[in-house]
């Protein structure tokens, strides 16, 4: 195993009584795309927080390319990118006027960062509406200005949360070309999601998160285990009530 | 269908008194409010009975109705449910049937109520024997759904603008004449009536052509009967009747067109620049200040609720010195303390409409977090911030200071109060910085207003925040305040710029220990502020 661009170690998160994330532990090798998949209310969002800085924990440790992030946050988020699960950009910036604003938040002269925010448009397809007001992006659009946004300095490791939740398969297509691009040149990226297809598609590495823990962990062949990524997901999160008896009426076009 | 919309607008009144100890309050304090606003009508129409300008005065009650049926919906577009097409469009359901059914969702509830008791008054105030009488109740009547049908034809038309990002901008703004209009009834006129600047016959120019319009004929038509001019009375009854006619197939036709219309939030706006992506941000030779000194800039210009913050700070300005000013008994030396005092206040306001930047900002803070880690930055963030919110505010309070000399005769206490101007906001600004980090709390736009507001359950930080700016600000800049009153007598070819510069230097040398101490404390703060940035609905 190479080198370790994410490393947790006994991560924990309570929230008054609940406990959000139990003690996890994560080893992600760089150049890695790796996956983090769980239900709804397993921890995922709440990891990804702690592991960027965001969050504190209550318990553990998070290490990026050797940095730990709780103690030295300064040099750790400089070699972030982070994509959250909702939008949190400046809805009154133009898509341009945002990335630009990213880039030289991130130190970079303001020539450099508008030269790449053009590049990051143009490859992201946002170039036709730079001008337009974030908010009148649609979800897709803004979540493709949120990973401008976390790429435009270059960072070495990407998180990112729901990528694709609300994006067109045009757009999402595009954000997986670039996702893959990104790791091919060494960095790192780690993403959650629900759709179980697209990280059984591209990523080479998941981890599945469930009530706050991490119940498997491998590469994606190894996770699977011989079955679909869909199928060994439930089995190992277990299937949730149903309580279908109930809807007898449902089809019936009489009343 | 009617009776269906009524349910559900009842249905939806209960279920707002048992939703949340927080609605349950709103409602109570709501519905008291209606009836204070009915029993005051009443009396206040009432009152006119025998006067001279009673049908002036009566014009000018029922015009203020209408004003405020014709903005409060536009306002308040997100609270009732009934008020937006689109909600009902699924649904089969004729258009006329529909109209028939929010009329008389329109009509239900405590404040249309409050309406027709409050404007009952006139059978008091204006009607005089039984053709009166009864004329004053057709009347009342035709003006509650004249109220009625103009509300509905704007916020029907509208609705696809109301829905979108540019009607909530337009509602935001619309916050502005509606707080002005609440400082110009509340403060100013009640002075300027107790000191004869304004009595019932100022009403007879205003009634003149107010007469004609839909108020107007429903108050004169009153009268006429009373006076015994049947005849004059039916056809301005008559009249008015037609205008709601009017309104209401207008507003039948506007409905079935808003059910199949897409609405505005699809037309977009860009942003000024040449060339497509070529809209760079200003001040780029500046570094991380300049950076974010831009971004506060452009969020200054382009986010209605700072336009608002700011068009508030004036009109609280223009309070506080009015009452002098006009007053014409006042000594020079009161006047000039009294635009100090003014400029003390907007100085404050200024700061406390800023005093907490992490939940106005909302969840784009967690974005600007992730870059601002060092002391350093954070320093740059701050001052960056009060860079942009004084390239607005000390043009925009010293001009105000100067206005309000000039109206008070004396042009040179336009000075003084600069020199208060300028040392209020950087106390403001440096105290809004430090409570930012002291005590954040997350904000949220509820329904019904368009402005922001501490989340449920954050309003003691509010108080504290709004509290400690406004105390602090009077505290740190008291020493301004005195050497004022102490150097009345010195020359003012030298007691002016000595007072403009020491206080000039002296707001910005509170600025800037506010955003040391502001910074000093946020470097370890920071996961907190962006938990607080991410709650916010900003």
């Amino acid at each position: 195993m190479g080198e370790m661009a994410i490393e947790v170690r006994g991560l924990q998160k309570h929230f008054g009584e609940k406990q959000a994330v139990a003690g996890i532990n994560l080893d992600i090798a760089a150049g890695s795309l790796a996956g983090l998949v769980g239900p709804n209310g397993a921890g995922k969002t709440t990891s990804l927080s702690m592991m960027t800085g965001l969050l504190r924990p209550d318990l553990g440790k998070v290490r990026i390319n050797g940095l730990d992030v709780w103690a030295d946050p300064v040099a750790a988020k400089a070699v972030i990118g982070v994509v959250p699960d909702q939008a949190r950009l400046f809805e009154r910036l133009s898509g341009a006027e945002m990335l630009e604003y990213s880039g030289r938040l991130r130190g970079l002269p303001a020539a450099e960062a508008r030269s790449r925010a053009a590049q990051l448009l143009d490859t992201l397809d946002l170039a036709a509406d730079a001008r337009r007001l974030v908010a009148d992006y649609s979800t897709g659009m803004r979540k493709k200005t949120m990973l401008g946004c976390a790429l435009i300095h270059n960072p070495s490791v990407l998180f990112l949360d729901e990528p694709l939740e609300g994006v067109d398969p045009v757009s999402g297509d595009v954000i997986r070309r670039l996702l893959t691009r990104f790791t091919g040149s060494g960095s790192t990226v780690l993403f959650s999601s629900h759709v179980m297809e697209l990280v059984e598609q591209i990523c080479d590495h998941v981890s599945v998160i469930d009530k706050g823990l991490i119940v498997a962990n491998g590469t994606t062949d190894e996770v699977r285990g011989g079955k679909t990524l869909q199928q060994a997901f439930i089995d190992l999160v277990g299937p949730r009530a149903s309580g279908e008896e109930g809807l007898s009426w449902l089809g019936s076009s009489s009343s | 269908m009617a009776r269906l919309f009524v349910q559900l607008k009842l249905r939806l009144l209960r279920n707002a008194l048992i939703s949340s100890t927080a609605a349950r309050v709103s409602f109570v304090v709501s519905t008291i409010f209606a009836c204070l606003l009915a029993i005051g009508t009443f009396l206040l129409l009432a009152n006119f009975r025998g006067s001279t300008y009673s049908v002036e005065l009566t014009s000018a009650i029922f015009t203020v109705f209408a004003f405020g049926w014709l903005f409060v919906p536009v306002f308040a577009f997100g609270l009732d449910g009934t008020l937006d097409p689109a909600t009902l469009a699924l649904y089969p359901v004729r258009t006329r049937r529909l109209a028939t059914g929010l009329l008389a969702a329109s009509a239900t509830g405590a404040w249309p109520l409050a309406n027709v008791l409050g404007l009952l008054g006139v059978i008091v105030g204006l009607g005089h024997g039984p053709l009166g009488l009864l004329v004053a109740l057709v009347a009342v009547v035709l003006q509650v759904l004249f109220c009625i049908t103009l509300a509905r034809v704007v916020t029907t038309g509208m609705a696809g603008l109301l829905r979108s990002r540019r009607g909530k901008d337009l509602a935001a703004f619309l916050f502005l004449p509606i707080f002005a209009a609440y400082e110009l009834f509340f403060q100013v006129v009640p002075k300027l009536a107790s000191e004869g600047g304004i009595t019932a016959a100022s009403f007879s120019g205003f009634d003149s052509w107010m007469r004609w319009l839909p108020p107007g004929l429903a108050a004169h038509a009153i009268q006429d009967a009373s006076d015994g001019h049947a005849g004059t009375a039916a056809a301005r009854l008559a009249a008015l009747a037609a205008v709601v006619a009017v309104l209401a197939w207008l507003w039948v036709r506007l409905l079935g067109r808003a059910l199949v219309t897409a609405d505005t939030s699809t037309q977009s706006s860009r942003v000024r620049g040449s060339g497509r992506a070529r809209t760079a941000l200003p001040l780029d030779r500046f570094g991380l200040r300049g950076t974010l000194a831009a971004r506060f800039w452009i969020y200054q210009r382009r986010e209605p609720t700072s336009l608002v913050f700011w068009g508030i700070t004036a009109v609280i300005m223009v309070v506080v010195s009015i009452r002098l000013i006009l007053g014409k008994n006042a000594t020079p030396s009161a006047l000039e303390l009294n635009l100090v005092i003014g400029g003390l206040f907007g100085a404050a306001f200024a700061g406390v409409f800023h005093a907490n930047t992490v939940g106005l900002t909302g969840p784009p803070f967690a974005f600007e977090a992730l870059a601002l880690t060092g002391r350093r930055q954070l320093r740059a963030y701050f001052s960056g911030q009060n860079i942009a919110l004084g390239a607005i505010g000390i043009p925009l309070l010293v001009a105000m200071s100067f206005a309000l000399a000039a109206l008070a005769g004396h042009p040179a206490f336009g000075f003084p109060a600069a020199a208060e101007d300028l040392a209020g906001l950087g106390a403001g600004l440096g105290l809004a910085s430090i409570f930012s980090v002291a005590l954040p709390y997350p904000m949220e736009r509820r329904a019904g207003t368009p402005m922001l507001t501490a989340a449920q359950g954050y309003g003691s930080y509010r108080f504290g925040d709004t509290l400690g700016v406004l105390l602090g600000t009077g505290v740190l800049t008291s020493p301004v305040i005195v050497a004022v009153a102490l150097t009345n007598a010195d020359p003012a070819a030298v007691r002016m710029p000595v007072l403009v510069v020491c206080a000039a230097v002296y707001g910005l040398a509170l600025a800037w220990a506010g955003v040391r101490i502001a910074a000093s404390a946020a470097v370890d703060r920071l996961p907190e502020l962006c938990q607080v940035a991410i709650h916010s609905k900003a």
